[in-house]
């Protein structure tokens, strides 16, 4: 009877202790992090940030969701996500119809989204392509916006291209097989893609044009007032990854193929992605202020496009110092 | 004979339009208690006062007319290829043997397919005109059609068959004016169910690719506007699209089966 009684004092003991004792997971702030619609070398930093124990040794238990940009957005504005990847040009609308969400660290500093070209099509501006077809998912998003953006450059407008939709995202292959005269895509996919079977492109940029902001890290506004230290050092140590991953993309490469083992089959393929991707994360901006720095002019000219575009609802009053914030760059 | 209409519209009113209009009045009440009760912000879950405000201005700015029509033309282009070939192609499986051994494995299969898979495909052979959301409307109208084709044939009275060959009707009188009256009830119900996929078909059809329509609106309020009131507004007028066409097959199946029977 007695040795039951130790028995069960030192159950209790032992139970009470592990859950009432100090646990370094319990000490950990959980965050959920929204990536994009599915995992991808282009997130490496993130990967790499994670199996290294960066976030577990600042304090942070990360998870990471992947999601459509649009969820995405709406998610961090619910403070169901409590950081993540969003296209700055999502964040404006959608900050524009009250979703309360900031952008808070600039990750592709250049704008992702090109017009591409056949090398030898003679079509090397955007004045060029008047007239000529153009192929695109469909007249929403990112792309969208950055062909009107790059028309209204050259004094055109849509109706002066005959545009083709490729709703499937089939307008890289269309370009190649001459179905159409030029296609948006992104700068680390199409075009590497296309250069890889030997199909040489231009690409019509909009970064000198018009500064549209790139995907970048966006947070909700009551998950910046109640985690502002833990998102701080998330984004710390989300650039740290970068800048160790430029500095040796082959880290990046190797942590995004431990999260997506299948990336392995297409090494080559997959390290040139990452390499135009790590191209765009700097700018002379960055190069200046440091990554992750937010350009507020840049955004606030972006804002004013959109705000020009047709069918636009920004509304008046949003401005970049609504949008944006810098407290969480180290 | 005034005298005698008056209470059949009373009773009408009484026993169906007022129950219609409660449900409708639970249903908004019920929307509003949980958007106060959750403290949802607009862009999660707009109040039912938002959403008909927002109904009101994009009609009054017309930034819905244009969609709506399109999405009609392909629900009606749709509804017209789908029910037709349903009614010709039940007809065969029900009157044939051989036929139905042949097909029916296949259209059971294509049923089977989810026709969100399909779309993308459709849109990528078709384009993102008219034609793609045709052809997806008309396969998702075309099964139910097709079985109540099946059902109702099969239903008529073999005393009639035999009643018309003792009068030695044609092959064609014995349709148009034995079989085809015999199975409306049956074809009608199914041509019901039908209106409503087809509404469902073109928004599918739109998802996959567009640049106009409903399904685009909703794609469009949703992913680039971010305007949760418009794209609640949008599902608000499909559905009322949808109860408008299947009140549109009631009151044809009320005509057409009132007057041959």
């Amino acid at each position: 009877m007695s040795r039951r009684i130790v028995l069960l004092a030192a159950f209790l003991f032992v139970a009470f202790g592990c859950a009432t004792g100090p646990s370094p997971t319990a000490q950990r702030t959980a965050l959920t992090v929204g990536l994009g619609y599915i995992p991808s070398v282009q997130f490496a930093q993130f990967y790499r940030a994670q199996q290294q124990g960066y976030y577990r040794d600042a304090g942070l238990d990360v998870t990471f969701q992947n999601e459509i940009d649009p969820n995405l957005v709406t998610l961090i504005g619910q403070g169901a996500v409590d950081i993540g990847m969003s296209d700055g040009t999502s964040v404006i609308p959608a900050a524009g119809q009250g979703i309360p969400v900031r952008y808070a660290a600039t990750i592709y500093a250049r704008f992702p989204n090109v017009v591409m070209t056949g090398a030898d099509s003679g079509i090397e501006t955007a004045t060029d392509l008047a007239g000529h077809t153009v192929g695109i998912p469909g007249r929403y998003g990112s792309s969208w916006i950055m062909l009107q953006a790059l028309l209204a450059s050259a004094g055109l407008a849509p109706e002066d291209i005959a545009i083709r939709n490729y709703p499937e995202f089939g307008q890289g292959v269309a370009l190649r097989l001459g179905e159409v005269d030029a296609a948006t895509g992104f700068r680390n996919n199409e075009p590497v893609q296309l250069a890889r079977e030997s199909f040489p492109t231009n690409l019509l940029t909009i970064d000198e044009i018009t500064p549209l902001p790139g995907p970048g890290l966006t947070v909700g506004e009551s998950t910046l007032a109640s985690k502002r230290e833990a998102l701080r050092a998330f984004v710390a140590v989300t650039l740290r990854a970068m800048d160790e991953i430029e500095a040796n993309p082959e880290l990046g490469l190797d942590a995004a193929i431990a999260v997506v083992p299948e990336l392995a089959d297409q090494r080559d393929a997959q390290r040139a992605i990452l390499d135009a991707t790590i191209a765009m994360w700097a700018s002379p901006y960055t190069a200046e202020h440091g990554r992750g720095a937010v350009d507020p002019q840049a955004w606030q000219a972006s804002i004013e496009f959109m705000r020009g575009l047709p069918d636009s609802n920004i509304p008046a009053d949003l401005t970049a110092a609504k949008l944006v914030t810098e407290e969480l760059l180290p | 004979m005034s005298a005698q209409v008056r209470p059949a519209r009373k009773r009408y009113a009484r026993n169906v339009i007022l129950p219609v209009v409660l449900a409708a009045v639970v249903f908004v009440l019920a929307w509003k208690a949980v958007v106060v009760i959750g403290s949802f912000p607009t862009f999660i879950l707009p109040s039912p006062e938002t959403v008909a405000a927002r109904l009101v201005e994009a009609w009054a700015a017309g930034t819905m007319t244009p969609h709506v029509l399109a999405t009609l033309s392909e629900i009606g282009w749709g509804f017209l290829v789908g029910a037709s070939l349903g009614v010709l192609i039940g007809y065969l499986l029900a009157r044939s043997p051989l036929a139905e051994r042949l097909l029916s494995p296949y259209l059971v299969a294509a049923q089977a397919t989810p026709i969100l898979a399909l779309a993308p495909l459709l849109v990528l052979w078709l384009g993102t005109g008219l034609a793609a959301k045709v052809v997806i409307c008309a396969l998702i109208v075309f099964f139910p059609v097709v079985v109540a084709t099946i059902v109702g044939i099969r239903a008529v009275d073999s005393r009639l068959l035999e009643l018309g060959r003792s009068l030695r009707a044609t092959r064609w009188q014995v349709v148009r004016h034995l079989e085809i009256p015999a199975a409306l009830p049956q074809i009608l119900g199914g041509m019901r169910v039908g209106a409503t996929l087809a509404v469902i078909g073109a928004i599918v059809g739109e998802w996959a690719g567009a640049d106009r329509g409903l399904g685009y609106l909703i794609n469009l309020s949703r992913s680039s506007l971010f305007d949760i009131p418009l794209m609640f507004a949008t599902l608000v007028t499909i559905a009322a699209i949808g109860v408008l066409l299947y009140g549109a097959v009631v009151i044809v199946e009320r005509a057409l089966v009132g007057s041959w029977r």
